[in-house]
């Protein structure tokens, strides 16, 4: 029975499914459309650390080498010649890896982008297996011994009531003798 | 009935305690993996002192076209056939004002060589103020030429993140000596000596 209800929610699933991978390539590949030059060099900028403060995009840092590379990426987006990976990859050239703040989507730093990837699909098929092993235990059928095993589990606790009913009773005499005295 | 009860509950538990281990394991190899990545790295060029490593080294020197505070035209593609110094210079920058007194001194020695001296270039950052460099020189002593650097390029180009740093270029116009912090009039030299004389054998 569980199973053929598993297979009714299919739909379901596979609609989820769609719209959060929809949502998913939307949001990677989406083009908001020609930037301006500033926002180019925003953008631009914000992809690289200063090389020199801890923790600072050149974007926002005030230190002369982030003044200068915002300059630099300035003249760079007003000559038209370069793409933002390539004016990201000459600064990257001139003062080192350290100031790269996004990974490179190719070669072994990509790995930086596929593990993470990797990691939330084996996790989901993990939980996925999980849940079908929990949900087979719930479905399992009671047997003799379950039924006797339950039987007796009733049979104490009804006893257990009755004690303390019982003892409730005793206590209420008890009280009531005492407030008459 | 027990025995039923200890096969069930038993069953989920022993898949586990079998589990349980390599999780462990691959999560501590995670871990000690990222303690390794982190410790070996470098924090970048901010803690090195002394000769460090740079893309321009045997390559062209950048192209510098400026102006010297004096303003006259500065185009340092036109120094070639002379050894020619480049010191980046913040007047707001303490070790910067700490090495001034040695490239004193090492102007100084130069000049001994008569023509075959190293020419020395002061090059500012970007957002320096300019009357504080003039009042600095003024009172420090130095005589050379000190070159603005008003759009920052000069700058991006050598890659210099923090002042002061010192380039060395051939008479061919190729870099080949980059000095990071704070150098001395005797070790500059030397390095220059040394690069003449590799430059001889050439």
């Amino acid at each position: 029975m569980s199973r053929t209800s598993a297979w009714k929610q299919w739909p379901g699933w596979l609609a989820l499914f769609l719209v959060v991978g929809g949502l998913l390539v939307f949001g990677t590949v989406k083009d908001s459309g020609p930037l301006t030059p500033e926002e180019r060099v925003e953008e631009i900028t914000k992809r690289i650390a200063c090389p020199v403060c801890d923790g600072e995009t050149v974007y926002e840092s005030a230190n002369p080498s982030s003044v200068a590379i915002r300059a630099e990426v300035k003249a760079q987006v007003a000559q038209g010649q370069n793409s933002d990976d390539e004016i990201v990859a000459f600064i990257v050239q001139q003062f080192g890896a350290q100031t790269q703040l996004v990974p490179n989507a190719t070669g072994f730093d990509s790995l930086v982008w596929i593990l993470p990837a990797m990691a939330l699909v084996c996790a989901a098929v993990g939980l996925f297996f999980a849940f079908r092993k929990w949900k087979h235990n719930v479905d399992a059928v009671p047997d003799d011994d379950d039924r006797a095993r339950v039987a007796e589990a009733m049979a104490a606790e009804d006893d257990a009531e009755q004690r303390v009913e019982l003892a409730e009773d005793g206590a209420a005499d008890s009280g009531e003798d005492g407030d008459e005295s | 009935m027990s025995e039923s009860q200890v096969d069930v509950g038993d069953d989920a538990p022993a898949t586990s305690r079998r589990v349980a281990p390599f999780v462990v394991l691959g999560v501590l190899v995670v871990i000690v993996a990222l303690v390794v990545v982190l410790a070996g790295s470098s924090s970048g060029p901010k803690d090195e002192v002394g000769l460090v490593e740079s893309p321009l080294l045997g390559r062209a020197a950048p192209t510098v076209r400026s102006t010297t505070l004096d303003g006259a035209p500065f185009d340092l593609a036109r120094r070639k056939g002379s050894w020619v110094v480049v010191n980046f210079f913040n007047s707001t920058c303490a070790p910067c004002r700490a090495e001034h007194p040695a490239l004193v001194e090492f102007v100084e020695q130069q000049r001994s060589f008569g023509a075959d001296g190293a020419e020395l270039y002061t090059m500012l950052q970007i957002n320096d103020d300019i009357d504080r460099v003039k009042s600095f020189f003024l009172t420090r002593g130095g005589d050379w030429p000190i070159v603005r650097d008003d759009e920052g390029t000069a700058n991006v180009d050598f890659g210099v993140a923090l002042v002061p740093e010192t380039f060395i270029i051939n008479p061919d116009g190729v870099v080949v000596v980059r000095w990071a912090g704070q150098i001395d009039a005797e070790t500059l030299s030397r390095l220059v000596q040394q690069q003449r004389d590799l430059y001889g054998l050439s």
